[in-house]
């Protein structure tokens, strides 16, 4: 880079602790610079620590490893030439627009009447003219995003962070956010010089971003690549150009989060299992639903669009899917295998039939399996399945695994679980005891 | 009804152009500045061994307002006590380790246990005057109105959401602009939940904190409270009936002209949107909105505010940024060693006073806890018995909710004690023994905050549910098992714990009374307390106040903290 970059990470690494005191390594090896008069996008699926590496940038996390400079130098507490506009909006609800523009004014020692003269110009100038006293409860998702923004700009920042800024806004009012934001940037002699945004939506991150970093991986995450987007602005989704760009994202996050290699065959040996990731069987279910409908095959990005699902969120059942040999995942296309073929077609017996003897290939599933059986009484507690959890996934959040774990076994009617007690047990020793309670 | 008469004195001030808001917020003024000078006489004036109180109706409205003001200035300091106290718990980790369990012990101290030590010190500290006393009785309703609060507060600090603190940090807010800005705007509600029910418990003893005997000494303050035990005293019916009168008027005036004013204002910091909830109205707010003297002092204070430029302060640098952090945790562990060193000082004189129970002193205090808890958990029960039906009728129906539930609210307020005499007397003419009679006494103060907790719960009721009951045919008492009980339980443990803390207190008003001149008592935990403290034998009241603070922190650390995660885990409705 040949300019001097106003915001800087260097070799990042971030640990978060897990209830048991352990560190679980988040984020590995960042290293991101935002140059004046650009919009970097941060892109990924969901949980790949993006609004961390954002937070660890704005000064409000410290990183565990590596440095962080703000204008060449290492930065202290806070990065001064940041404002931050917040996925939740974040709005103080007991003030009005003008009164939450105003406070951070004052709070920077702004006399009273310049601090409402900039509240009152920084609302006009996000379109918001006319609502200064209006509480934000009064106000759509929309023009609260609007509130934040002008909350932002307020304090004349250099670098404009944005969280996902545009995915709890209806996807109208949304598309009108992005080429507004794009206005005021555009404008040169006015701060904000750069934009940094966190985001999950591909399209969007095509439409604004200068500069793509794909993040991608799970505890930890790292930088998958970078991609430039150097296409005239305004931009227009429909251009080649664009589309090209966008389907080259996909490659991308396909190659990292499906991998056509099969991920099983190597950590096993090293007495790691593969995580469970995060899906209920329902959603597994659905999807091999959706396939079945059309086919038996379909894109993964097509597939998120047409559920309303997060590309992150979708890929992860995809994941899972696979995990249970019920689909297979050539590219960025999703296949019916034999066994998803049969288990959507199967009454729902049979279905959980084929469920249990998917399970029981996974190991931590056989693993379990085999203890019980050789308990006398068919149970265990509770505690020892998340030691074992701890064991063998060691880089994942132990109590998440266990809802999961706990949840696909239900399903499959593999084993049985009671909360109040804390107790697994075989399915055959739960219905026994059923009968029992009958018969009394 | 006030509503509309709200309503008719507005429109009558605009239409004809005369203030008559602003007149009567004058004359209102006026009455306040003249208290206050009354008050002040009082309270300066030379220090009698014994107040005569006057038990004609004329004396009453001045008695009225004098407890009044007590009560005001005890919630005064209560509400300082809670920002401070509560803020330092919740800040300061460390402290908070201590801070907090500090809070549950003091909560469960009845009236009884600070008492003659306060008394006794103030007393000697302002010798010439009535201050010392006045001021003693004022902490001892604070006593009653504080720990409520000071818990709200800390738990409203902990849960702020973590996007507004975050939004806070960005922008650099210090620590008072994030007290001011977000902290207090978010514990508001909270807060001005719990003030009302501080101010009904600091009533609760106010017979006993007016007119408090210490073995022969007498310290009597003129007031209602004890207007009314003179009254009780000398067995006169009439005085007594008229002193119940003026104590209830004051509650629902408190309640029309403080709390709903402020209950409504402090309806602009909900935080959740829900679209659906029924804002309340006070017509006492409106009409003070509508004033035009009320406007015009905002606006200039509006205006001072504005007027003076501050000097822009340059931004903190992080190294005084780090100074102000370190100086901070100084100054929290400076006074933390304070406190733990007092703490130590009162341990050490506590050991010495109990070294002088007999061993069996404590073994009759503890057999006496044990009868005491049965009468708690009895009233309790018997409260839940009729409360529970009683709540679920009210809180279904909206119509009976909306007239009723404020009526409750009141009913809770008034201070239960001030009825004891005449219960009692229908207790002697039915033959009942104080032994089963204490229970009813209790029960008068604490069935209240059952029905209120389930009023609030099966309003609460989410009418999905409701209607899946209705459309599945569930009747009766299969439509009780299934929806209502677990659906207010969450509520009616909170609705317990309240009210068995409230029947501990009210052990000792209830197991002790003195009836037409005469004392009655029945074996108890709290009849020890009072007597204890009437013939002066210190060791004994402190050891009788040790084993009901260990009876009452034990069971809310046992039985109750179960009800609670049952609550949570099995009955919550949010999850």
């Amino acid at each position: 880079m040949t300019r001097e970059a106003l915001c800087e990470a260097r070799h990042v690494s971030h640990d978060f602790v897990l209830p048991n005191g352990k560190p679980l390594r988040v984020l590995e090896d960042i290293s991101v610079a935002v140059a004046p008069n650009e919009v970097v996008a941060l892109l990924g699926p969901s949980g790949s620590g993006k609004s961390t590496v954002l937070r660890i940038l704005a000064g409000l996390i410290k990183p565990s490893h590596g440095d962080v400079l703000y204008h060449g130098q290492p930065l202290q507490g806070l990065n001064p030439g940041v404002a931050i506009v917040f996925q939740s909006f974040a709005l103080y609800p007991w003030m009005t627009v003008r009164q939450n523009v105003e406070t951070v004014l004052e709070v920077r020692g702004v006399a009273r009447p310049e601090a409402t003269e900039r509240a009152v110009q920084a609302i006009a100038r996000v379109g918001l003219g006319g609502f200064e006293d209006a509480y934000p409860r009064e106000l759509s998702g929309g023009m609260k995003q609007r509130v934040g923004m002008a909350r932002a700009l307020v304090v004349d920042p250099e670098i404009l962070f944005m969280d996902e800024p545009f995915s709890q806004v209806d996807a109208l009012t949304a598309e009108s956010l992005r080429a507004e934001v794009l206005d005021i940037w555009s404008r040169k002699e006015r701060n904000p010089s750069s934009i940094l945004m966190v985001s999950h939506d591909i399209r969007e991150v095509a439409f604004m971003a200068d500069r793509i970093v794909v993040l991608g991986g799970n505890n930890p995450a790292r930088i998958r690549t970078v991609v430039r987007d150097e296409l005239p602005r305004p931009r227009d989704y429909q251009s080649t150009e664009c589309v090209a760009l966008i389907d080259q994202l996909h490659g991308v996050i396909t190659g990292s989060e499906l991998p056509d290699v099969a991920p099983t065959a190597g950590p096993r040996e090293s007495g790691f299992y593969e995580p469970l990731p995060r899906v209920s069987p329902g959603e597994i279910t659905g999807l091999l639903e959706y396939l079945d409908a059309r086919g038996g095959k379909g894109d993964v990005f097509r597939i998120a669009t047409q559920t309303n699902h997060e590309f992150g969120q979708l890929i992860t059942i995809v994941k899972a899917a696979e995990m249970l040999n019920l689909v297979d995942t050539p590219k960025s296309a999703v296949l019916l295998e034999p066994d998803g073929r049969r288990f959507v077609q199967a009454d729902p017996e049979e279905r959980k039939a084929i469920w249990r003897a998917q399970l029981l290939k996974l190991s931590l599933f056989s693993e379990i399996a085999t203890v019980l059986r050789r308990q006398r009484r068919h149970t265990i507690d509770r505690d020892f399945v998340l030691e074992t959890i701890v064991l063998r996934m060691p880089q994942e959040d132990y109590e998440k695994v266990f809802e999961t774990f706990i949840g696909w076994a239900r399903f499959g009617e593999l084993f049985a679980y009671d909360e109040t007690s804390g107790t697994i047990s075989t399915y055959e020793r739960r219905r026994s005891a059923q009968t029992k309670a009958v018969s009394e | 009804m006030q509503r509309l008469l709200g309503e008719a004195f507005a429109q009558l001030g605009r239409a004809r152009r005369i203030p008559w808001v602003d007149l009567l917020l004058v004359v209102g003024l006026a009455g306040l500045l003249f208290t206050f000078i009354d008050i002040g006489r009082e309270w300066t004036g030379v220090h009698r061994p014994s107040v005569a109180i006057d038990l004609s109706p004329a004396a009453l409205p001045r008695y009225t307002l004098f407890s009044l003001f007590r009560g005001l200035f005890a919630y005064v300091i209560s509400l300082g006590f809670t920002i401070v106290y509560g803020y330092w718990a919740a800040k300061d980790r460390v402290a908070g380790r201590l801070l907090i369990p500090l809070l549950d012990i003091l909560q469960s101290i009845p009236v009884l246990g600070f008492m003659p030590g306060l008394i006794l010190a103030l007393v000697a500290l302002f010798p010439h005057s009535n201050i010392g006393l006045e001021l003693a009785a004022v902490i001892m309703i604070f006593t009653g109105q504080a720990w409520n609060m000071t818990f709200s507060f800390i738990h409203s600090l902990r849960s702020v959401p973590s996007d507004l603190r975050e939004v806070a940090t960005v922008y650099r807010f210090n620590w008072w602009q994030r007290l001011r800005n977000v902290e207090l705007p978010f514990a508001t509600m909270g807060l001005v939940w719990n003030s009302m029910v501080s101010m009904a418990g600091g009533w609760f003893f106010l017979m006993i904190t007016e007119a408090f005997q210490l073995g022969q000494r007498d310290f009597r303050l003129p007031g209602i409270g004890s207007y009314m035990s003179v009254a009780v005293e000398r067995g006169r019916g009439d005085a007594m009936i008229l002193a119940i009168v003026a104590m209830a008027t004051m509650i629902v005036l408190l309640d029309q002209f403080l709390w709903r004013p402020v209950v409504v204002w402090s309806q602009k910091f909900r935080v959740e949107e829900g679209g659906d909830q029924v804002l309340m109205r006070s017509w006492f707010l409106d009409w003070l909105r509508s004033s035009r003297l009320v406007r015009g002092i905002r606006d200039i204070a509006h205006r001072l505010r504005a007027a003076p430029p501050r000097p822009t302060k340059p931004h903190l640098s992080p190294a005084i940024a780090a100074d102000a952090v370190r100086g901070s945790v100084r100054l929290s562990l400076l006074a933390l060693g304070l406190l733990i060193v007092v703490l130590a000082w009162g341990a050490w004189k506590l050991v010495h006073l109990l070294q002088r129970v007999p061993a069996v002193a404590w073994g009759s205090a503890a057999a006496a806890g044990f009868l005491t808890l049965g009468r708690v958990l009895l009233s309790t029960a018997l409260g839940t018995l009729w409360a529970l039906p009683a709540g679920l009728a009210i809180g279904l129906s909206s119509r009976l909710s909306r007239v009723l539930q404020p009526v409750v609210q009141i009913a809770a307020s008034f201070p239960a004690p001030m009825l004891f005499p005449l219960v009692i007397a229908a207790l002697r003419w039915a033959g009942i023994s104080l032994g089963w009679g204490a229970i009813l006494l209790m029960l008068l103060g604490t069935q209240w905050y059952i029905l209120f907790n389930v009023i609030a719960g099966a309003m609460a009721l989410p009418a999905d549910l409701k209607e899946a009951a209705r459309s599945y045919r569930f009747t009766g008492w299969a439509r009780f098992r299934a929806l209502y009980f677990p659906g207010v339980f969450p509520y009616l443990v909170t609705g317990w714990v309240t009210a068995a803390g409230g029947a501990w207190n009210a052990s000792i008003v209830a197991e002790f009374v003195t009836f037409k001149g005469q004392t009655l008592q029945t074996p108890g935990l709290g009849a020890q307390i009072s007597g204890a403290a009437a013939s002066a034998d210190f060791p004994r009241l402190a050891a009788a106040i040790l084993v009901m603070s260990v009876l009452v922190v034990a069971f809310n650390r046992t039985v109750w903290r179960w009800c609670y995660q049952l609550a949570e885990e099995r009955f919550s409705l949010s999850k």
